[in-house]
Order: C-alpha cells, then structure tokens, then sequence
C-alpha cells in the first residue's frame, strides 16, 4: 500500500531521514487533507507538511489541523487501563480491566435484562469504527440503548434534509464547485472559524463577483464581509426563513417549472408564509426590513445559489423546521441537483456524516436503513448472523439516555470517542446520571471529564494509530492512513469490541484482523440502502480523490451531485414544509431578561478534550468568556476584562467580560469547549427538537449580575 | 527564487493558523515569528497578518554591529546567526515594521526567513501554504502585479473607499514582498 500520495509535479519538503504518510485531519467535517512527517529510523510523529494536491482543501489548515499531530505523542495519553479504586483511578492489565467489564455487564444484565446496558458512541472516528459501534451495541450487548453524539450536532439537519428529500446527505453538491457559485446564504454558521478551509473557495466566488448573504447574531468574520448580515435574533430563524420565502413568492422569484416538477405542497408552504411580510419578520426577528427585502432580492435573482446552513439553525428546538424551510429557499429557486448550486450543511465532526448513516443512531441500521422496517432488519441480521428475531429495538435518544439513567433502566454505560460530561446541555444534570450509574466504561486517549467520571477507562489509539475511511461534508468518502503502531498499551475502538464481544460469548461475530475487513463487511451492510457504499473501495479513494456515495457498484462512478433527477422521497419530489412562528423554548422574563448563545472559537475543537492539551491553541484561547456590546455592558456598569456572574434557569457561573460592538446589543455569548466550572453547558437548555432530539444550546434566557468587589481587589 | 509572499489583510479571518504552521517549520524553534493582530476587536472582527517584508536593504541588517543578520543570494532576510548575534537588540528598534523578536532567556533576537528551508525550493514558507484564507499568499511577481490591478479595477468598479468615519473597517489591501 502506498503510504504518501502526490500528484506529478507537487512538490513537498521532505526532510531528511523522515517519510510522509497521507491522511486527513483528525477534527472536523472539512478533513482538510495533510501529511504527517515520520521519522524513518525512530517511527516517531515529527510534525506535518501540507498536502497541497488534495483538491478540496489545497494544503490549507486552520491551527488545529496544524497542530493536530501533537495529540499523538502527548504527555496525557492515558498509557494503560485505568480502573476506579476506592475513588482513585489505578493503572491495571487489559485483563483485569475487560475481565471487570466482562462481570459487571453480565451480572447486570442478569439482573436488570438485556436493557440495562448503554452504548454512548461518537462521529469523531472512521466509518468502520462508527460501524461496529452499532453492531457492538445490538449483537454483542444485545441491548436497544445506543445512540451517538451526532444529537447534539448534526441530528437537525438529517432530520430537515430525511423530511424534505427522503435522504439525508450534508451537501447536495460537490464543494470544488463553490467557487462557481454567484450567491451563497449562509445561517447558522461562523464558517471563519468553524470550518475556516471553506473560506478559500468563498473568496475565490467573491472574486468572480459571487454575493454573501450571512444570518447570524453576531458579526462574525464572515459577517463582517457579506453583502448583508441579518442580524437575528437567536432562536428565531425559522420566522427568517419564512419571512424570505414570502418575499421570493411574493416577487416573482420562484421557478415555477422546477416547483411544479420536482416538489409537492407547494400551495401549503405559499399560505403558511402569507404572513410574514417583511414587517412582521422584522417585528419577530428584530432585524432591520429593509435588509430582508435586499438579502430575498440579492438571493432570488442569482442565478446558481448555495443555502449552507450549521449548528446556528440546528441546535434549537425547532431545528428540523429551520432545516427544511431554508432549504425550501434553494428549491423554491430550482437549485437542487444542478451546477454550483444546492444546499448544504457544515458537518461539524470529522466524520458527521459518515458516522451517522451506519446504525450508531437508536432508530437506524447501516446504510441509512429503518429499525423499524422490517426487510431492513432481515438483511441486516444476514450480513450481521444473527436471527432478525434477536436485533433490539429503537432505543432513545442520546439526551433521553440520561433521563433513563435517572429512573434507572440504564444502569451501565460504554462512552466510545465522546465527551458528554462537556458536550451535553444541562450538564450538571448529565454529571448526576454519571454518578448514579452503577457502572461506567470510557474509551479515549485522553482523560476527559466523562473519563473522570468512569469505573474503568480503555486507553484507545489516536486517528493516526489506525487505517480506515472516513465522509467528509460533501459526502466523499476519504482515507485516513496509519502513520505509527500504536502508543503505549493503547488499542484501536474496534479491538476493544472484538475482545468484549469475545467475552461476552459473540466472538464469532467480531472475528476482525484489520479495519479493512471490518470496510469489507460494512460494505455488504450498506448495499441497497440509502447511503450505499458498496461500490467504494480504498484502491478507488486513493486514485479517484475520494469517491461520493451513493455509489451502489465497482464501476458506478459515484455521486458528487445528488437529486439531479429525483428524490429520494417515495413520488420522487421534494417535500416543502408549512411551519408557523413558534418562539424558542424559552425566552426572556423578568429574571432572565437577556437570550444567551452557545458557540466555538477557532483554537478549540469540540468539547476541548484534544485541543485544551496543545500549547498553541490553549496560548490563544484558555478560558471562554462572556462576549458582549458595550451598550449592554454600560447598562449593567460593566467594563472589559471584569468577571461577572451569569445565571440560568438551571445554574450559574462566572465568566470574564470580552466587549465588541460586532455583535446584536441584546445577547451574550460563550464557548463551550470547557468542562466543570468553565461548562457553559451548565446553563444551556435541554428542550429538545421533537423530531431530531436535537437539544437547543443556541438559546436561552439568562441573567448577568456584576460580582461584588471584594476589598484589596 | 521569483516568487512573492503576497498579503491581502483584508482577507485575514484571524485564524492563527499561520502562527501554528511558523512554529512547524523546521528552522524555528517552535517559536512563531509572524504577528497576527486586530484593528480594534471593540469595532470589529477585522484582522490582519503582518510579517517580515524582506526589505531590500533591510534596516535590520544595516544596525547590526555584529553583522549576524544575513541576506541570502535571493534576497531573503535570515534570523540572526546564533554564533554572531550579541543581543543588542538594535534591530528590533531599527526594524521599521517592528518584526525582529528577542529571545530574552537566550538573549538573541529571531525573525521571520521566509522559510528558506522550503522557499529556496520554491516551496511556499508554511504560513502561506496553511492559510485557510489566502490571506498570505506565495505566488510569482507577474501574478501579483495582474492581482493588483484588478483590485484597483474592482473598488473603482464597487466605490469602495475609506472615509474618516468607517475607517475601521479597512486595512491596507495588500501588501507584496518579494526578492529579486
Ligand atoms: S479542524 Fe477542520 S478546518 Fe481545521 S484543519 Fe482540521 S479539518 Fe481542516
Ligand atoms: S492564517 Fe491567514 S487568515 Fe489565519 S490569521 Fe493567518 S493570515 Fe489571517
């Protein structure tokens, strides 16, 4: 296997004595591709070099993926297993910690049923990991509790694009044409920093004189360029949306052959927007008429647009209609399945998309395939050798499982490559459920806050100890290589199921030597469902620059541009929704007079585990903070700099002020890629969407109080 | 060498990646030696990169009475050598661009060299090659001449000029620096 690729005529510094290994970045759903640099002699991880011939992010990192080679031969790598003793963890053998596991989950099970087990999984991790989570939990547990951390970051968006295309891909289009495109509306998204590779190909739009519509709270950088900034309020976007269509039916912009073709309901959507004229949505959304009538003007007569849309619009209550009625704009505009135009959402985690299609989700089954259906449970149960009449049922949502944990039908759970203890709202709630359970089992590399609270912890591999594929947010699927052994005792997510299931009497289903026959049975999994990659081979990766599924057969080219005929909905037709205003679940009172948002910076990835361990990141960005307008800050006394106390319906805590007038005067924001006292997820509201699960961390009501200054201070 | 680091400021979305990739190169010492700054975070987000613009007949170079900071054939301004540089500190006032650091633990001063390890290649330094942005760009002295005219082209086209009162939203467009 060729362990660097370069196209003819790409040159690399190679450094003496040092080879290159081509992979992908190990954080977010760009998987900007890169080289990481090993030394020949010693094999240890020297550094990276970029890798300027991967098409869709030219050698550009943001500085995590600069730095993002340094996890791997990290101080705090946890070095062997560690098992809770007397309240201290206690490094021990692989063989006493899976001999523990293996007692307390059978004795568990005989006593509370098949059902008291739980599997927590993560998308931060390659497709066949994320595969066998879902098989770890129903064949070699046996029990319907599994669900993933993909419901507190992408769950809105599947659910709005399964509602109104039958199929839930992240982006309609192939990201090498947005540089073709004449107009993107961005909502929800500091692209700047949260996906900042992206930026390359807006600019290179802009150039050619493309226009930038942004819909955020906050002026973010990519605000600060666009044409208009749609200043909303958190929380309210689907009355924007709504507000937008109506004016692009209202002015004539709609392409009605497309409508008429390729979508149903559209006398339904036209009377549920009726009413929000620009008036009404400026009244709702607290953003400025005369910006809504440019951005619908700006947006409806480009000819080739792009909706993209993030975490902004999803991470509400109401974040599957957001979805739907801001893709309902591309397909009032007859956008969808044609060049450099579409939809499209910015994945957040490495592999978002791939990791949520192949059964880590309670109600799903590789390939995108219903629980509930039951042809889909026969044929998984084939590929899988178990009888159809053994495969668990749907079980509940990731934020659900802690409401099961704290009346008692969970009573042990197995985290796999997540931090729930941070990324999880209400916290203080979640980290109750931890204490109760009777027995807890975390994978990670790194001790994270969920770790800490664990009976044993299995020290895993880094995304460069092992092979495998992962789906970026185009939906190509991509190769991550190994670059060394693994460190230390630590061993792969998947060998860590394949040893449990042995003890656990199903050895015979998880009978891997490496990753690639786990692809290859995966691959047999996926075929004739939804997102099927059963044409993909990593020969094909490799010398086709990732391959888009669906891609159903060996010579199917696959698919970079999907529904350019039908969708996948059952009459083929695009579903347009009809939603009314409804207000976020909670809003501001009389004690919580101000909305507070949640969001990311650019030196933290996720929950922080990783990147509050690199120097150069945690030099940039050490604690979050409170940022706020210098109008709201004069009405409370408060100055830069000063701590102050910020309280919830749910908790509080103190936070530093950082003032800007780049953001609305009537909101407070923090980043939440810190545990404890630093969560902000302390305070953030768990309403969940009723059809993602998806919790709203974008909006809640909060109070800000000055601290008492104390003498000498 | 016929090749430019071409800086748009206008471009930078204050990502640092340029930062991280600098302390990456493998002459650095793990230590960044390019800035990345605010215009004023109170106005607005704006920000912009500013490095060492490998002056012709760099003012580094001229104060330096140990003569530790060399120029290259291809013109490019090296950090002092270590052996040389006696910790005046005459450079980092000299410098007009305020580039040159100083190591006090070390008591010697570094400074951006283009990466010369990979520029004298004609492989792009490492911040270049990493900003997500293109902010920082390593590209040939005839692109960067048909760049500039069309940005003059394109405010003239948009009307975009500076006033005393939004001021703050701009910075200098780009800047080119190059060797011969
Ligand atoms: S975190 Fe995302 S944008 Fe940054 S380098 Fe990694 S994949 Fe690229
Ligand atoms: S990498 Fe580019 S965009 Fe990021 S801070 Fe540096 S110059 Fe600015």
């Amino acid at each position: 296997m060729t362990e660097f690729i370069a196209k003819p005529g790409v040159k690399n510094l190679k450094h003496e004595g040092e080879k290159l290994i081509t992979t992908h970045c190990s954080y977010c759903g760009m998987q900007c591709g890169m080289h990481i640099r090993v030394s020949e002699k010693t094999g240890k991880i020297k550094g990276v070099e970029p890798r300027y011939d991967w098409p869709v992010t030219l050698g550009k990192l943001c500085p995590k993926g600069v730095t993002a080679y340094q996890q791997i031969d990290h101080p705090d790598r946890i070095k062997r297993p560690l098992i809770k003793k007397k309240g201290r963890f206690v490094e021990s053998s692989w063989e006493e910690a899976l001999s523990l596991i293996e007692k307390k989950f059978t004795e568990l099970q005989d006593k509370h049923g098949k059902d008291s087990l739980s599997v927590f999984g993560g998308v931060s991790m390659t497709n066949e990991k994320c595969y066998l989570v879902g098989k770890y939990a129903r064949v070699a547990l046996g029990t319907r509790f599994l669900d993933y951390n993909g419901r507190f970051c992408m769950s809105s968006a599947a659910g709005g694009f399964m509602k109104t295309f039958g199929m839930d891909r992240g982006s309609t289009l192939p990201w090498t044409e947005l540089e073709h495109s004449d107009c993107f509306l961005i909502a929800g998204s500091n692209t700047a920093e949260c996906h900042p590779t992206s930026i390359q190909m807006f600019w290179k739009a802009r150039d050619k004189g493309a226009k930038m519509i942004v819909v955020d709270p906050r002026e973010t950088p990519t605000a600060r360029i666009a044409d208009v900034h749609l200043d909303l309020l958190p929380g309210t976007d689907s009355a924007l949306a709504n507000g937008l269509l109506h004016l692009l039916i209202k002015e004539d912009f709609v392409d009605k052959e497309y409508v008429e073709n390729r979508c149903n309901n559209f006398e339904e959507l036209k009377a549920s927007v009726e009413p929000f004229t620009p008036e009404y949505t400026s009244q709702l959304t607290g953003v400025d008429k005369n910006k809504i009538i440019k951005a619908a003007r700006i947006y409806g007569s480009s000819p080739r647009s792009v909706v993209m849309f993030a975490r902004g619009v999803e991470q509400q209550s109401k974040g599957v209609d957001n979805v739907t009625l801001y893709t309902s704009l591309a397909l009032l505009r007859g956008q969808i399945g044609k060049f450099a135009s579409g939809v499209a959402t910015f994945t957040g985690q490495g592999n978002g998309q791939g990791g949520r299609e192949h059964g880590q989700k309670s109600d799903l089954l590789p390939g995108y395939r219903k629980i509930t259906d039951p042809e889909a449970v026969k044929y998984i149960s084939g590929v899988w050798g178990i009888d159809p009449e053994e495969m668990p049922k749907a079980g509940v949502s990731a934020f659900e499982m802690f409401d099961e944990i704290h009346k008692g039908t969970i009573r042990a759970m197995h985290v796999v490559c997540s931090n729930p203890a941070v990324s999880a709202p209400d916290a203080e709630y979640v980290w109750e459920a931890f204490k109760k359970l009777d027995f807890l089992v975390v994978n990670d590399f790194f001790l994270s806050e969920t770790a800490e609270f664990a009976d044993v912890v299995l020290p895993t591999t880094t995304w460069a100890e092992d092979e495998g594929t992962t789906t970026n947010l185009e939906g190509r699927v991509i190769r991550i290589r190994k670059s060394i052994e693994p460190l230390h005792e630590s061993k792969t997510d998947w060998q860590i199921f394949k040893e449990i299931a042995a003890r656990l009497g199903k050895g015979k289903h998880f009978d891997y030597s490496s990753p690639r026959e786990i692809f290859e049975e995966f691959r047999l999994a996926t075929k004739g469902g939804k997102a099927d990659y059963s044409g993909i081979t990593y020969e094909r990766i490799d010398k086709e620059d990732g391959v888009f599924w669906p891609c159903p057969s060996e010579d199917h080219p696959g698919t970079p541009t999907v529904f350019k005929e039908t969708f996948a909905t059952p009459n083929g037709k695009a579903n347009l929704p009809a939603v009314s205003w409804q207000e976020p679940d909670e809003t501001p009172s009389e004690e919580f007079p101000i909305r507070l948002t949640t969001g990311r910076v650019v030196f933290h990835y996720l929950s922080g585990n990783q990147t509050r361990r690199i120097d150069f990141l945690m030099e940039q960005c050490p604690v979050p903070f409170a940022e706020m307008h210098p109008e709201l800050a004069s009405r409370y006394n408060m100055q830069d700099g000063e701590k102050i106390r910020v309280t919830t319906p749910r908790s509080t805590m103190e936070l530093e002020v950082r003032l800007t007038k780049a953001t609305r005067n009537d909101i407070i924001f923090v980043p939440y890629h810190w545990g404890k006292e630093l969560a902000v997820n302390k305070l953030t509201n768990a309403a969940l969407d009723p059809t993602s699960r998806m919790p709203e961390f974008k909006v809640c009501a909060a109070r800000i109080e000055k601290l008492e200054q104390k003498a000498g201070h | 060498m016929n090749k430019i680091m071409y800086l748009e400021f206008e471009r930078c979305i204050g990502c640092r990646a340029c930062q991280a990739a600098c302390r990456e190169c493998g002459d650095h010492d793990a230590k960044e030696r390019n800035y990345v700054e605010h215009v004023d975070f109170m106005e607005s987000r704006q920000t912009f990169p500013m490095m060492c613009m490998q002056c012709k007949d760099p003012a580094c170079a001229r104060v330096c009475p140990a003569n530790a900071i060399q120029i290259t054939e291809e013109g490019v301004v090296l950090s002092a050598s270590e052996e040389k540089c006696i910790g005046c500190r005459n450079c980092t006032f000299g410098c007009p661009f305020g580039i040159p650091k100083f190591d006090f633990e070390q008591n010697k001063m570094y400074k951006c060299d283009m990466c010369y390890d990979r520029s004298k290649h004609d492989i792009a330094p490492m911040c270049a090659s990493v900003c997500p942005s293109d902010a920082i760009r390593f590209i040939d002295f005839d692109e960067m001449q048909s760049l500039r005219r069309r940005r003059t082209q394109m405010n003239l086209v948009e009307g975009k000029k500076p006033t005393e009162q939004d001021k703050w939203k701009y910075v200098p467009e780009f800047f080119g620096v190059y060797s011969d």
